[in-house]
């Protein structure tokens, strides 16, 4: 095993990753902006490495800084969290270069499942079910209306680089298609440098389901279940669970299946996911295989008990997997809610600032990845993500009063968050019969805005807080302050 | 005392009698309230409301206090402290300058000094937290002056592009200088 590695990330996630290295001895290292020379990863690090400006392109985005932060502090292993290097094969290749091992898949692999044209044919090769259209890229938009009409519309034009809702059109008639080609293709080309655009067929009404895999080097590969991630806004995922109700036991085991052969195609070694869309014939696709740990990983976790860092770094020090299909059970139900720092009553705007206070909550079931802390100040350079709140209880219906009653006691000052809004969606009807799919929040949540019910007392707390003062009061008004120490008798030896 | 305390777009009058031991008794529109309170930290207060246990959660913002309470967050401003500073122009309604709608990054400044632009022209790209927002022109005319630049960070409120209207007409400013907005590169 490795003796230290290098963590090439910040906030919550490196957090996360310290903590596995710290159950296993590994020593850390943490890498540092100017806006995050006191972010909770350094702190909690055993060494911390400066690389430069705030934005991402000078700091946690430059390879040539991270491998020398890693060079300088001897780190044999880089783990990349998710996001900024996380899926940049250039990096993993570097990193092959200069004998530092990528926690993650070989570049090869990031770069074959970055391309969706490359990963859609490697699937269709090895008889795992796409979305309906094209495997190729197309310029011409006659063409794109021709395969169109064979799929049904709506259609969805998209870019065969990048991600993230860039580069994406819906078409829902014959006379959007050239604008639509035109404006993803547009998009495309000054956001990732590549204007070349496919076609896929658009479901309305679907579910976004993701399969956990694990692969080692010996050809080892198993799925570690699903997570249901239908809620999203902005195209991101901001509510998450496992089991995902809508799934049998004998389709949960064909998607399984689908999963492994899907990672086994692309030579897929370390943790990853394989994404599928199931419509509303519990028929399902494959979309895409995201090569990283991912932001909703701690789900599989409490309901599996694996810890999914800790397979990650055996599987990378070329360790054989301990694990094998059967011995993955899962034990009652898992919900995340993202907590972000944004304003749910306002477009989900981003909401930085600094944290006033933070009280965080507690209890058996509930585990808070965070990020932050009190008196620290969320930069604007970086993902708005503050922790990851996560409950695990026997039943889908215990871990959704669990969620309420987590989301309850976190208290969070100084900046917007949508805990009030979270709390909303875990109440309401469809949430609770399970009724989730991508366009939930449209659906049912359109145009959110604060309800309340308790503005009386808020009112009395505004005014007692005006006039009791500042001074905290301990024991009786009227009596020294007692502690342990004061009342306590003789010691007796 | 008696305060008026503004929550979202309402008003509550609350008339409060402090006593002993840290009680007092709150009467809010004919509702009456026996209270007993002790303060926890800066931002923390015990509350019994008519025997009740309620902790609140408290923190000063510049225009007032945010309010936590069961999961939920109140704005609330005293109306006696809200400054009575120069009310808007009648006719003008929304922002006429150009300013970002939360803490932000400039990306690009697509204007320069002595430009003209048209009303809801894109002139400064602002980013906060992955999520570029083009700022445009509220009115036509020409711009004055720059002040901010790349990588920049900018506040709201600050006007980050003078602009010198042409043949102003205050009723035709437009309410929305936000021009779009969309996610940036996500994380997942």
């Amino acid at each position: 095993m490795f003796k230290k590695i290098l963590i090439a990330n910040r906030g919550e996630i490196a957090l996360r990753i310290i903590n596995t290295c710290k159950d296993m001895g590994i020593e850390t290292v943490s890498v540092y902006s100017d806006v995050d020379e006191k972010a909770i990863h350094v702190l909690s690090s055993d060494e911390a490495v400066y690389i430069g400006a705030p934005e991402p392109s000078e700091s946690y985005l430059n390879i040539d800084k991270i491998i020398r932060a890693a060079k300088l502090s001897n780190a044999e292993a880089i783990h990349p969290g998710y996001g900024f290097l996380a899926e940049n094969a250039d990096f993993a290749a570097r990193c092959e270069q200069e004998d530092i091992v990528f926690i993650g898949p070989c570049a090869k692999a990031i770069r074959d499942l970055g391309d969706k044209i490359t990963s859609r044919k490697i699937m269709v090769e090895s008889q795992v079910p796409v979305t309906p259209g094209l495997t190729n890229t197309e310029a011409d938009p006659d063409v794109m209306a021709k395969e169109a009409e064979k799929v049904g519309y709506p259609v969805l034009i998209k870019a065969t680089a990048g991600g993230g809702g860039k580069g994406i059109r819906i078409v829902n008639s014959p006379d959007e298609m050239a604008e639509a080609c035109a404006s993803a293709s547009r998009e495309a080309l000054n956001a990732f440098g590549n204007g070349e655009i496919y076609l896929e067929k658009f479901f309305t009404n679907a579910r976004h389901i993701e399969f956990q895999i694990l692969a080692d080097s010996f050809g080892n590969t198993i799925h570690v279940l699903e997570r249901e991630c239908s809620i999203q806004r902005r195209h991101q995922k901001i509510i998450e669970e496992t089991p995902a109700n809508v799934l049998t036991p004998a389709l949960r085991e064909e998607m399984g299946a689908a999963a492994v052969a899907a990672a086994k195609a692309a030579g897929y070694v370390n943790a990853g996911t394989v994404e599928f869309l199931l419509d509303s014939e519990n028929k399902f696709y494959f979309l895409e295989i995201n090569t990283r740990l991912q932001v909703e990983h701690p789900i599989t976790e409490m309901v599996t008990g694996i810890d999914l860092v800790r397979q990650q770094l055996e599987i990378a020090a070329g360790n054989k997997l301990s694990l094998t299909q059967k011995d993955i059970v899962s034990r009652g139900h898992a919900i995340e809610c993202r907590i972000y720092a944004e304003d749910p009553a306002n477009g989900f705007f981003p909401s930085p600032g600094k944290i006033e206070f933070l009280k965080e909550p507690k209890g058996p079931g509930i585990r808070n990845d965070c990020g932050v802390y009190t008196g620290f100040e969320v930069p604007v350079e970086y993902d708005p993500i503050i922790s990851k709140l996560v409950v695990h209880a026997e039943t889908r219906p215990q871990a959704i009063d669990k969620m309420v009653k987590a989301l309850k006691d976190y208290i969070i000052l100084g900046v917007r968050t949508p805990i009030d809004f979270l709390m909303d969606v875990m109440k309401s009807q469809p949430f609770s019969k399970g009724d989730v799919y991508t366009n939930f929040i449209e659906t049912h949540f359109p145009d959110w805005s604060e309800n309340f019910d308790e503005s009386d007392i808020a009112a009395i707390a505004y005014v007692l807080d005006e006039m009791c003062g500042k001074k905290i009061v301990t024991g009786t008004s009227g009596y020294n302050e007692q502690t342990p120490f004061s009342t306590l008798g003789n010691w007796r030896l | 005392m008696e305060y008026k305390l503004k929550i979202k777009e309402e008003t509550l009058s609350i008339d409060i009698k402090c006593h002993e031991e840290n009680t007092a008794k709150a009467i809010i529109e004919d509702q009456e309230y026996d209270l007993k309170y002790s303060r926890i930290s800066e931002n923390e207060l015990h509350l019994m409301v008519n025997g009740k246990n309620i902790n609140a959660y408290i923190s000063q913002t510049p225009d007032g206090k945010t309010i936590m309470l069961n999961g939920k967050v109140y704005k609330i401003q005293d109306e006696d402290k809200i400054s009575k500073g120069p009310k808007k122009r009648k006719g003008v309604s929304g922002p006429s300058i150009v300013t970002p709608p939360m803490p932000a990054v400039v990306i690009a400044v697509t204007v320069k000094e002595g430009d003209p632009v048209e009303k809801g022209q894109g002139v400064v790209v602002v980013s906060a937290m992955k999520m570029e927002t083009t700022l445009c022109a509220p009115y036509k005319g020409i711009v004055a002056r720059v002040n901010v630049a790349e990588k920049d960070k900018v506040m709201p409120g600050q006007i980050l592009v003078d602009i010198d209207p042409e043949n102003i007409d205050p009723e035709n400013i437009n309410p929305e200088n936000i021009e779009e907005t969309k996610p940036g590169e996500l994380a997942n």
